[in-house]
């Protein structure tokens, strides 16, 4: 049974196609992982998808409530987590929830033990107290999931909830999202980390420049990149002048730069390093270190669109 | 319902936990009620202290002292000259001085009175206050003149005991024995600067308000509310609601302020000053609503707010009493909403009307509520 249903779904912004016609279902009791870099169409889709916005073309289900006819009956079913913070700064966290809770139509004794249960899962009990606004990025990113999750949605959207965070507030977000799982929710989950998408997804899908490139288990897109050989080299030149002689060189399928580090997909490792040595020794560049890898969802991205998935 | 009532809630707690609300609604309007109210009337009776000289002596010129006298403190020194008065009005020992003209009452009786003559700094507020007095008390003197000639009589005794009549019919009208004696405002007591200040700082709530949707709009958090199963119109329901509350709140508390500290009878026709509590927050709360929907900035919201304050209370005679000024203006004033806020409340505090004379200023302040309201309604951006 599947717990989201897209069918061709298109919004245009003037002449840019933010999202241009996808298609995917997320079935209910997984986490389904949108992963894409900056600009992809990610939350334009979730917008679409909780009724924030109008699509041009297309339509969504959830839950079986077409977004387009049964807006009510989809919202009441869903928890959003917005990418923005989008919480009262000058009101406690408790307040906050307390606020959440009441849109979501709780009052009372439940509303309280729910936010009780919710300040407990995003450990915050102790600090429920302290305006918001005094907290640390990854507290205030926590509160803001804990709004989504007062009415115990069947269904919940999270957009990128881990940007511009330290390591340990990750951490604390990546097992909520798990714990959320085993609940028994249906989790979208969008992300540009390609670590998160691997480490959380049943399923996921690839976007870029709104459209779908690929879609299915990690196997099943790691499986696309086939037998290709992912290498991460360092150099001490002009990367982008080596990067442009190592395209044309034989057995390089892909090669992008990542964080200063040149990346390349090749047939075969074996036969293409003394290659590239030689082509970096002709052209007076030194390779500081190498490193072959598994290929992996970057390796996909890389594949299918010719770039990283973050630049720089 | 429950969702309007938690987002008026939560509204008016971000408004209570925000110092500004304070300065802005209760502590600026009663710092400037009392400020106007006082430092021009000086000497503990409020009343503008005054340099009379009577060059004229003639008939009518008791008669008008007495009138003047219920307005103004007019200080009379023997032997004083033009000259001093004028004098100590630079000081600043006297607000400003009047002089009777010789020959003053010779020309009523002539039919073509003399103006009186004045001295005073034109840009001060005692100038408004004086024009005023000295308007309203010179016509009741011509007009009584004019009745005992009707009659036939014209001396001092006759024209005097018109004005006496005169006098006891405005007591009259005004319900109260302890009003009595108020029952000739001059302009800058508190009984005119009360109800302008609350009307000039229900307005400055627009600031308090309109920022805190524009913040709702910045952080997305209004964005957010639409994901939830809260509709558009609870949505702008609930604002609304927390401005109404908060500036109700505002007008009640300084109401009491009026009636406890400055002695001035709002209570007199209780259920009137509340309907024009109600009906005035309710204009404020239309408006606080349209000033967040058009502003995209804070900076926007400010700007918007302290525009409509200080056209509104400038023109609606919230610092010069519309009656000293001409017909043009007085039309004008009363286009703006605060012009009908302190008529309404002046003619409970200071004319002495009855209950049907606030019925009318109510009548517009809700006119213009549901304006303000529709085009906010019409003009509201979620995001
Ligand atoms: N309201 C809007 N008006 C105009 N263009 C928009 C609007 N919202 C999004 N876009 C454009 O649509 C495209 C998709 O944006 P979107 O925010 O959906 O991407 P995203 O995948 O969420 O990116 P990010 O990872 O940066 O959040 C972008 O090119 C963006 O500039
Ligand atoms: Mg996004």
């Amino acid at each position: 049974m599947n717990a989201i249903e897209i069918e061709n779904l298109q919004k245009s912004f003037g002449t840019r196609r933010a999202v241009d016609g996808i298609s995917l279902a997320v079935r209910q009791g997984e986490i389904f992982s949108l992963l894409g870099p900056n600009g992809a169409g990610k939350t334009t889709t979730l917008a679409m998808l909780s009724t924030l916005l109008r699509p041009d073309g297309g339509d969504a289900r959830i839950l079986g409530h077409s977004i387009k006819h049964e807006s009510a009956a989809v919202k009441a079913s869903l928890g959003v987590v917005p990418q923005d913070i989008a919480l009262y700064m000058d009101l406690t966290a408790r307040e906050n929830l307390d606020f959440w809770g009441r849109m979501y139509g709780l009052r009372g004794g439940a509303l309280r033990q729910r936010v009780d249960e919710v300040l407990e899962m995003i450990g915050l009990t102790e600090r429920q107290k302290d305006p918001v606004g005094k907290y640390s990025g990854g507290m205030k990113r926590r509160v803001n999931i804990g709004a989504a999750l007062l009415h115990k949605p069947k269904v919940i959207y999270m957009d990128e909830p881990t940007v511009g965070i330290d390591p340990q507030s990750r951490r604390s977000i990546l097992d909520s999202v798990v714990a959320l799982k085993e609940q028994g929710m249906t989790v979208l989950y969008t992300t540009h980390y390609m670590e998160e998408a691997q480490e959380l997804s049943d399923h996921l899908a690839i976007m870029d420049s709104g459209r779908l490139i690929a879609s299915g288990t990690q196997q099943e897109l790691i499986q696309l990149v086939g037998g290709l050989d992912r290498i991460r080299l360092a150099i001490n030149g002009d990367v982008e002048r080596v990067l442009a002689t190592w395209r044309t060189i034989t057995g390089v399928k892909q090669a992008t730069v990542e964080e200063g580090l040149l990346m390349l997909l090749v047939e075969d490792s074996n036969q293409a390093l003394p290659r590239l040595f030689e082509s970096a020794a002709a052209a007076g560049v030194r390779i500081t270190s190498v490193e072959i890898q598994e290929p992996n969802l970057e390796a996909v991205f890389l594949h299918l669109t010719g770039r990283a998935l973050r630049d720089g | 319902m429950a969702r309007i009532l938690a987002i008026a809630q939560k509204d008016l707690r971000q408004n209570l936990r925000d110092r500004k609300t304070f300065l802005f609604l209760l502590l600026m309007p009663a710092a400037f009620t009392l400020l106007f109210g006082f430092a021009f009337g000086k000497g503990s009776d409020g009343r503008l202290a005054v340099g009379y000289l009577d060059q004229d002596g003639g008939l009518f010129s008791p008669a008008l002292k007495n009138l003047l006298q219920a307005d103004l403190r007019l200080v009379e020194q023997p032997g004083q000259s033009q000259a001093d008065l004028t004098q100590q009005v630079r000081d600043g020992k006297l607000a400003a001085a009047v002089i009777i003209p010789a020959g003053y009452s010779q020309q009523i009786l002539a039919d073509s009175p003399l103006k009186l003559q004045v001295i005073v700094d034109p840009a001060s507020s005692a100038s408004a206050t004086l024009q005023a007095a000295l308007l309203s008390d010179v016509g009741r003197l011509l007009m009584a003149v004019s009745a005992a000639r009707a009659e036939g009589e014209v001396d001092a005794p006759a024209v005097e005991s018109r004005l006496a009549a005169a006098q006891r019919e405005a007591q009259a009208a005004s319900q109260t024995a302890s009003q009595a004696d108020a029952a000739k405002p001059s302009p800058l007591q508190p009984s005119q600067t009360s109800p302008g200040m609350m009307a000039q700082f229900a307005i400055a709530g627009l600031l308090v308000a309109s920022q805190l949707l524009v913040e709702e709009r910045k952080t997305r958090a209004m964005q957010r509310l639409l994901t939830t199963p809260a509709r558009r119109a609870e949505i702008l329901l609930g604002h609304s609601l927390s401005i109404f509350v908060l500036i109700l709140a505002q007008l009640l508390l300084l109401i009491l302020f009026g009636q406890i500290v400055l002695k001035l009878d709002y209570l007199r026709l209780p259920w009137a000053t509340l309907l024009l509590a109600v009906t005035t927050a309710a204009c404020v709360a239309g408006l606080g609503l349209l000033v967040g929907a058009l502003a995209r900035t804070d900076e926007q919201a400010i700007i918007f707010s302290m525009i409509c304050m200080f056209l509104f209370a400038g023109l609606g005679g919230a610092w010069v009493p519309l009656e000293v000024t001409g017909s043009a203006f007085q039309t004008l004033g009363h286009l703006t909403p605060v012009a009908w806020v302190i008529d309404g409340f002046k003619n409970i505090i200071a004319r002495g009307l009855a209950f049907d004379s606030v019925l009318l200023p109510a009548g517009v302040l809700s006119a213009y509520a549901a304006l303000f309201f529709a085009l906010a309604v019409w003009k509201f951006r979620f995001e």
